[in-house]
């Protein structure tokens, strides 16, 4: 066999497969600036708004008005990981290496976040005021933290500014 | 010259590049939806028309400040759109129109319109300026709603009198 030309063709095939595959790609509908550090920090600032709101809810004693915030949560973390491609860190950004170290923990975190705000959802909108309550008071570490503890870098103790 | 030689190796070549790209793709690009695009983005509209009944009665309750967090949520959203209608995904349950792809290009003008004026009832909001807030607000249904579901989604069957209550997140 002549191993050249089939090198030869293995190259031009290899090039033609290719920008097959970057036009189909090319199609998707991209969702993002263009920037990820910026794109994710707008998402989980939004996220910590919708907790925010959440919380505010349950103090006022009004827990089954949080189904609409956590489908947010729910719906913001499908988007998570999409926001994290390899190496996206900036002197702007908190997140960690290890979150490429270990992604599928990273992901499997994401999910976690996705699953307990579905649950916290559906508690709200079976008007189960106390569920609510009790799934809200450990959501912090239960959610948002399995994530933020591995793998954020904690933000400097300040008070916190008004987020929406 | 050999050209079965040839032809060999544009298979393999391309078999190995489209297993690279596809395992590459499927690291960097996490999959955000499940395979059923019709249900993905019924979810993700029923959750917009929620956030906008949150909007509306905190609207009326006069706090307006916090309208902002639902107002960025349906900003955000709004970027997902184009992305939940791959061509021709109609079904039976879908209200989607055809002319969403025979009309692509405004469709996804629709959709930004809508996170633009999103972002405008979320800064009004920040701004704790009621009457501009209230400005946005009374707009939003035709400016931003309407100038998609009007052209590219089959309209509900209208309410009975009285009209139907804000519309609320149902079990799924």
């Amino acid at each position: 066999m002549n191993l050249e030309r089939v090198r030869a063709g293995a190259l031009l095939g290899s090039l033609v497969a290719l920008a097959v595959v970057g036009c189909a790609i090319g199609t998707t509908t991209t969702m993002g600036s263009g920037d990820p550090v910026a794109d994710r920090q707008r998402l989980m600032k939004n996220v910590g708004a919708n907790w925010a709101e959440i919380q505010s809810k349950v103090k006022a004693g009004n827990a089954e008005a949080v189904a609409v915030n956590a489908e947010v949560l729910s719906l913001h973390a499908q988007r998570i990981t999409s926001y994290f491609p390899e190496g996206s860190l900036s002197d702007k950004s908190k997140a960690k290496p290890e979150i490429w170290q270990k992604w599928p923990e990273f992901k499997a975190a994401a999910k976690n976040l996705e699953n307990r705000a579905g649950t916290l959802r559906d508690q709200a909108i079976a008007k189960d005021a106390a569920a609510v309550t009790t799934t809200v008071a450990t959501f912090g570490r239960d959610a948002c933290g399995t994530c933020h503890t591995p793998f954020r870098v904690p933000p400097p103790q300040q008070p916190a500014a008004p987020r929406s | 010259m050999k050209i079965r030689h040839v032809k060999t190796g544009i298979v393999l070549g391309s078999l190995i590049a489209l297993a690279l790209a596809s395992s590459a793709t499927g690291q960097s690009m996490t999959k955000l939806w499940t395979s059923d695009a019709v249900a993905d983005r019924q979810r993700l509209m029923k959750l917009n028309g929620a956030s906008w009944a949150d909007a509306q009665a905190k609207l009326k309750a006069g706090s307006i400040e916090a309208i902002a967090v639902n107002a960025e949520t349906l900003a955000l959203t709004s970027t997902q759109i184009p992305a939940l209608f791959p061509e021709g995904s109609l079904t039976d349950k879908s209200k989607a129109k055809p002319e969403i792809w025979q009309k692509w290009a405004e469709f996804e003008a629709a959709a930004k319109n809508m996170g633009v004026q999103a972002e405008k009832l979320r800064d009004a909001a920040r701004s704790k300026d009621q009457a501009a807030t209230e400005a946005v607000a009374k707009e939003f249904g035709r400016q931003a709603c309407g100038t998609c579901h009007q052209p590219f989604r089959v309209p509900p069957p209208q309410p009975q009198q009285p009209p139907a209550p804000p519309q609320q997140l149902q079990p799924r």
